[in-house]
């Protein structure tokens, strides 16, 4: 009965193809939630880092690193990259000393910031790729979600790897 | 915080890979964490308390030697096992992209991962046909390490993301604290004496063992009592035919040492010489030798200018010059202060080598992928539905 194999055929097919579009969703969704998550890791590595400015800007430096440690906590979100790469100009202007605990503090925000934008570029990188495959946009398979977005700053390490602190 | 570490190749062969796991695994434990380790070795081989044994290794030809690895059904069934049992907040694999125990639980795991590359090789062209595969398992992983600047430019350049460089660690007190060779370093003042250093592959015409033959020939009829320690694999005869019959009786082979006996052998000379060529992608026995206390004279590469801080924490000489490396060994053997001075600057650059120091960067990394993804390490199905 050839019939009844190529009805076999068809239906294993069926299956797999299901089977690929049910994991080739989920894939989507996961790399989606991932790379959410890593903004919001991001975006809290930024505050820390502004508000560790503001404190050290109050005591010691002044001014100009003040207002821009503060332009960079209130800046909209289509100001806040620029605001951000401006906030890193001025800490790498200032001689920043490494045994001051307000000075640490503000390097090792430095340092966090760099790890949360590297980690949150990469998982952005595959989400949209995930996101920008032919069969994931014919079935629209992320609806309802926005694209998620790359946030372009500056590398704001400030010190040599080796000021890491041994105590 | 619980940590699970995959190291692919087998504890039961001495390695760079391994004894970068075992060394960062001590550091966080004596750092207070709760650390396992699954590694390819047969259940009663003798392991650290700290090691999952995985089941026989197997040797597979790989990247121009032989590496034993784990693969298989069973040894998917003990990575999944030991995910489950282990409870991790992170899951950190080294060399994900061998097929090996890393590769196994990096497809079996969901959650925080974090990967360690190691070698820089450039295979683009197996890189890129693979990319669709490799690409499964390259989202699977959180954050990267690079161990050097070489391994971080592979992965900018064919995986497609960055990574954190974070240099290999160095046991700075197993160094510090070895006790040299009986008899040896010996004796060593104006014009007469000291001991020479050369650890690695001398048939290697990168490792530069012929500038150091040439500038050790052309000194030792001079300066009586000069003497040159080798360690390394080879063949002790293929050594011995390169010096003329008269030197021989000053030139000790050891042939291939254990850890400890490295450390012990780096303090049992006054300068350690790194005559390389070429290829050396960080220098990692140049830490080693600063760790232990003695004089490094070294080519003036890329990789070694950086560790040895241009010279300030020891001396280079032009790249495949064998009579400027004997000017500065004359100086160096005869200036004692002078020694003293670049082991000085050396023991400041090694501090940042330290492994509790290296194992704090790691720790910032696992910080940052725990933050990047929800909840902990947990067991999934295969490359898994949904």
């Amino acid at each position: 009965m050839p019939g009844m194999w190529w009805a076999v055929g068809a239906a294993v097919a069926v299956g797999l193809v299901s089977a690929y579009l049910v994991w080739t969703a989920g894939r989507v969704q996961r790399l989606q939630d991932r790379a959410e998550l890593a903004a919001r890791a991001l975006d809290a590595h930024l505050l820390r880092r502004a508000a560790a400015a503001a404190v050290l800007a109050e005591r010691r430096y002044g001014v100009e690193l003040y207002a821009a440690a503060r332009i960079a906590l209130d800046a909209r979100p289509d100001e806040r990259e620029a605001a951000e790469n401006d906030l890193t100009r001025q800490l790498r202007a200032v001689q920043l000393d490494p045994t001051d605990p307000d000075c640490e503090a503000v390097i090792a925000a430095s340092r966090r910031l760099a790890l949360a934008r590297q980690v949150h570029t990469d998982l952005v990188r595959d989400a949209r790729a995930a996101r920008g495959r032919p069969l994931v946009r014919l079935l629209r398979m992320g609806r309802g979600r926005e694209w998620p977005r790359y946030f372009d700053i500056d590398d704001p390490t400030l010190s040599a790897p080796a000021d890491v602190p041994t105590g | 915080m619980r940590i699970g570490i995959v190291c692919p190749y087998s504890f039961d062969v001495p390695g760079g890979v391994q004894n970068h796991v075992m060394d960062l695994a001590e550091a966080l434990i004596a750092l207070g964490h709760e650390v396992s380790v699954l590694a390819p070795a047969d259940e009663d081989s003798p392991l650290p308390p700290y090691v999952v044994p995985a089941g026989r290794a197997v040797p597979l030809p790989y990247n121009g030697s032989v590496a034993r690895i784990a693969f298989g059904p069973v040894s998917t069934a003990r990575v999944r096992r030991w995910i489950t049992r282990g409870d991790f907040d992170v899951l950190h694999v080294h060399e994900p992209l061998t097929l090996s125990l890393s590769l196994l639980a990096v497809l079996s795991a969901r959650g925080p991962v974090v990967a360690t590359f190691h070698t820089a090789i450039t295979r683009s062209r197996a890189l890129a046909a693979a990319q669709g595969v490799l690409q499964i398992v390259l989202e699977r992983i959180t954050a990267r390490i690079a161990v050097s600047a070489l391994a971080r430019k592979v992965q900018v350049e064919h995986l497609d993301g960055g990574a954190v460089e974070i240099p290999n660690g160095v046991a700075v007190a197993k160094f510090a604290d070895a006790e040299p060779l009986p008899g040896w370093p010996g004796e060593c003042g104006p014009g007469t004496g000291g001991t020479l250093g050369f650890l690695g592959r001398f048939t290697e015409p990168r490792k530069g063992f012929p500038v150091l033959r040439d500038a050790f020939v052309a000194l030792a009829p001079r300066r009586p009592g000069l003497r040159l320690l080798v360690a390394g694999p080879g063949e002790p005869d293929e050594l011995f035919d390169q010096f003329p019959a008269a030197l021989r009786d000053r030139v000790t082979f050891l042939g291939l040492v254990s850890e400890p006996d490295k450390a012990r052998m780096l303090r049992s000379v006054h300068l350690y010489v790194a005559p390389n060529t070429g290829g050396e992608s960080f220098g990692m026995i140049l830490t080693e030798a600063l760790a232990a206390g003695t004089t490094v004279v070294a080519s003036d590469l890329d990789a070694f200018r950086r560790v040895l801080d241009g010279g300030r924490a020891g001396r280079l000489f032009p790249t495949g010059n064998a009579a400027a490396l004997g000017d500065a060994l004359v100086e160096l053997l005869d200036d004692a202060p002078a020694r003293a001075v670049l082991t000085a600057s050396g023991d400041q650059v090694v501090a940042s080598f330290d492994w509790p120091v290296v194992a704090r960067r790691v720790l910032e990394v696992y910080a940052a992928a725990i933050e990047a993804t929800d909840g902990r390490v947990i067991d999934e199905e295969w490359v898994g539905l949904g």
